[in-house]
């Protein structure tokens, strides 16, 4: 039963047509994008038609060729994946010790993960994360952004931790009672278990570390070859160039758009049940 | 013996989170505690100034402009965009045709970029040949608005800031509306409560926790935000959508095309440890008023 199945017509055609409207909103600067990487620069700067009068699939290949996406790309992947993984074998191995152990500072660990999540100074802790890299000498590659993203591994500990309390642990306890020690059992027992879990905590560490745009900017202030793909799209704006290509601009911004546009119509599920644990804006 | 190597090997599991986190992200506070009583332009000695730099922010008229702008930012956006994504939640909380497709739709923003998109939406928002000017010129509706010029470019961020937001509280609503028993409604509607009334007092008491949860969270993270600020507007024109934590940036990084500021590592810690300060005061006022709130039903 639902709550308007008395009065089907007047309020349910109501919110369809609101709900039919704010879907069009939505989906507006997405078809514009698309759309738009088609066109010819031209055609942007003088109005007109929706549809691109003549597919310029070139658009493509300039920007990709022209102005330098697929490095973009391939730097944007390299981050992506290296935090990804950097991130889900960290966490795992935490929120692992600190389900299923007790051993001496458990709490103090637990407290300074959970303090992280809370206190923010936003663009301050850039600085010295950032003399930190240099002092390394990771700040002349993607390796010192890597590494800070996977710093930020607060909330998937505690998203792998919930998934994990919820593996029995006689299974576990078993494995241990027939001799495997505490790695393997981590590694041949809890982690085929934790893959679903795994699985949507690295799709959401994935998409934050694509879509990251701060942090490898800063790091490619003077480095220009390690820009990632949101870093390279923004500074075509600021382009030498006296007239702006607006239509490389859109290209370029389809090419970092639709991978995750894909994964996301593609996962739809895993990205729309955990969402409670991230919250992005 | 076999237990404390157990022990010893919990401990290793931890030490990698630990150590990360203990230095990429508790270090990196108490870095900023230090530089907030010092001068430091990032070359030669940091100069020890006591609490000047809390001095100069009181009489820092930009940092004021940037907290009354992220106050309207943030105020602007929460406002539209909670009831927003409370009605579509408890629209597609039906049982109804497309539902699934309408939830894909809204959320589709919160996959992608923010940046990327403020740059999308600069090619539609920018006033000489944007796509939106376009599109209302060819309706008849407007001459042209400058969008992201000095009267108008607040809004605009606003706008674009619900666009991304939307979906994502819309998906948290949902999930609390789930929890709700139907059959409260059914029996509801039978003693003759109509939609309105039973959102009134049935949905909004029984979402009660949830919404509160989701309040405080859009509350800090909208403080917090500045990504695509920085993408679009970088804080202008004459600093319109400066907010603290874009201010903080430009402190410790200039950004492209901007004039090259001073590096100023110690005011800027000082700034951003206000503005942590008091996005801390605003979630405890909202703490205490939604308490208050409680007592009321």
């Amino acid at each position: 039963m639902n709550r308007w199945s008395k009065r089907p017509s007047g309020a349910s055609v109501l919110a369809g047509v609101f709900l039919l409207l704010v879907a069009a909103v939505i989906l507006y600067p997405v078809l514009m994008a698309v759309l738009g990487s088609f066109k010819t620069n031209a055609e942007l700067n003088g109005g007109g038609s929706f549809w691109p009068a003549r597919w310029q699939f070139a658009n493509y290949s300039q920007a990709w060729k022209g102005a330098n996406f697929a490095r973009f790309s391939w730097n944007s992947l390299f981050v992506s994946v290296a935090a990804t993984v950097g991130t889900l074998i960290v966490a795992s191995m935490a929120a692992y010790a600190a389900d299923r152990r007790d051993f001496p500072g458990k709490r103090l660990a637990i407290a300074v993960q959970a303090s992280t999540m809370f206190i923010s100074i936003g663009a301050v802790v850039l600085k010295p994360q950032f003399d930190l890299m240099v002092a390394i000498g990771l700040h002349r590659t993607l390796w010192g952004v890597v590494l800070i993203l996977i710093a930020g591994h607060a909330g998937t500990y505690f998203m792998l931790a919930s998934f994990m309390r919820a593996i029995p642990r006689d299974l576990d306890e078993a494995a241990m009672i027939d001799g495997s020690g505490f790695f393997r059992t981590f590694r041949s027992v809890i982690l085929p278990l934790l893959k679903p879990g795994l699985g949507v905590a690295g799709l959401f560490v994935f998409r934050s570390a694509w879509n990251e745009y701060i942090l490898p900017s800063v790091f490619t202030m003077t480095n220009p070859k390690l820009q990632t793909l949101t870093v390279g799209l923004a500074n075509l704006r600021y382009g030498v160039s006296a007239a702006m290509q607006t239509d490389l601009m859109l290209a370029g911004a389809c090419i970092s758009l639709l991978p995750l546009l894909l994964v996301y119509l593609l996962a739809n599920k895993s990205f729309v049940q955990v969402t409670a644990g991230s919250v992005k804006g | 013996m076999h237990r404390t190597r157990i022990k010893l090997e919990a401990v290793a599991f931890t030490l990698p989170s630990l150590l990360l986190t203990l230095v990429l992200g508790i270090y990196p506070i108490f870095w900023a505690i230090r530089y907030m009583f010092y001068e430091y332009a990032g070359y030669g000695t940091p100069k020890f100034v006591g609490l000047y730099n809390f001095e100069r922010l009181y009489r820092d008229e930009r940092f004021w402009n940037a907290v009354t702008n992220t106050l309207v930012y943030a105020g602007g956006k929460l406002l539209v965009t909670l009831p927003l994504s409370l009605l579509l939640a408890v629209l597609l909380n039906r049982r109804m045709r497309g539902a699934g497709l309408f939830k894909t739709i809204f959320f589709m923003p919160t996959v992608l970029s923010a940046s990327v998109m403020s740059i999308v939406f600069y090619v539609i928002f920018n006033s000489y040949n944007g796509m939106l000017n376009q599109l209302l010129q060819q309706i008849g509706l407007s001459r042209g608005v400058e969008w992201l010029g000095a009267n108008y470019a607040m809004l605009t961020m606003i706008l674009i800031a619900i666009w991304g937001a939307v979906g994502n509280y819309m998906l948290l609503f949902l999930a609390g509306l789930q929890g709700i028993p139907r059959d409260i409604y059914e029996s509801a509607s039978i003693d003759g409560a109509r939609p309105a009334q039973q959102f009134f007092y049935i949905t909004i008491p029984m979402l009660g926790p949830v919404l509160q949860m989701v309040m405080l969270l859009a509350i800090t993270v909208s403080l917090k935000g500045y990504e695509s600020i920085m993408v679009l507007t970088q804080g202008g024109p004459f600093g319109k959508t400066d907010v603290m934590f874009l201010y903080v940036y430009k402190m410790f990084f200039s950004v492209a095309s901007t004039t090259a500021e001073v590096q100023q590592y110690g005011y800027g810690s000082a700034v951003g440890f206000a503005a942590a300060l008091l996005i801390g005061a605003v979630t405890l006022i909202y703490f205490y008023a939604s308490k208050k709130l409680n007592s009321l039903y």
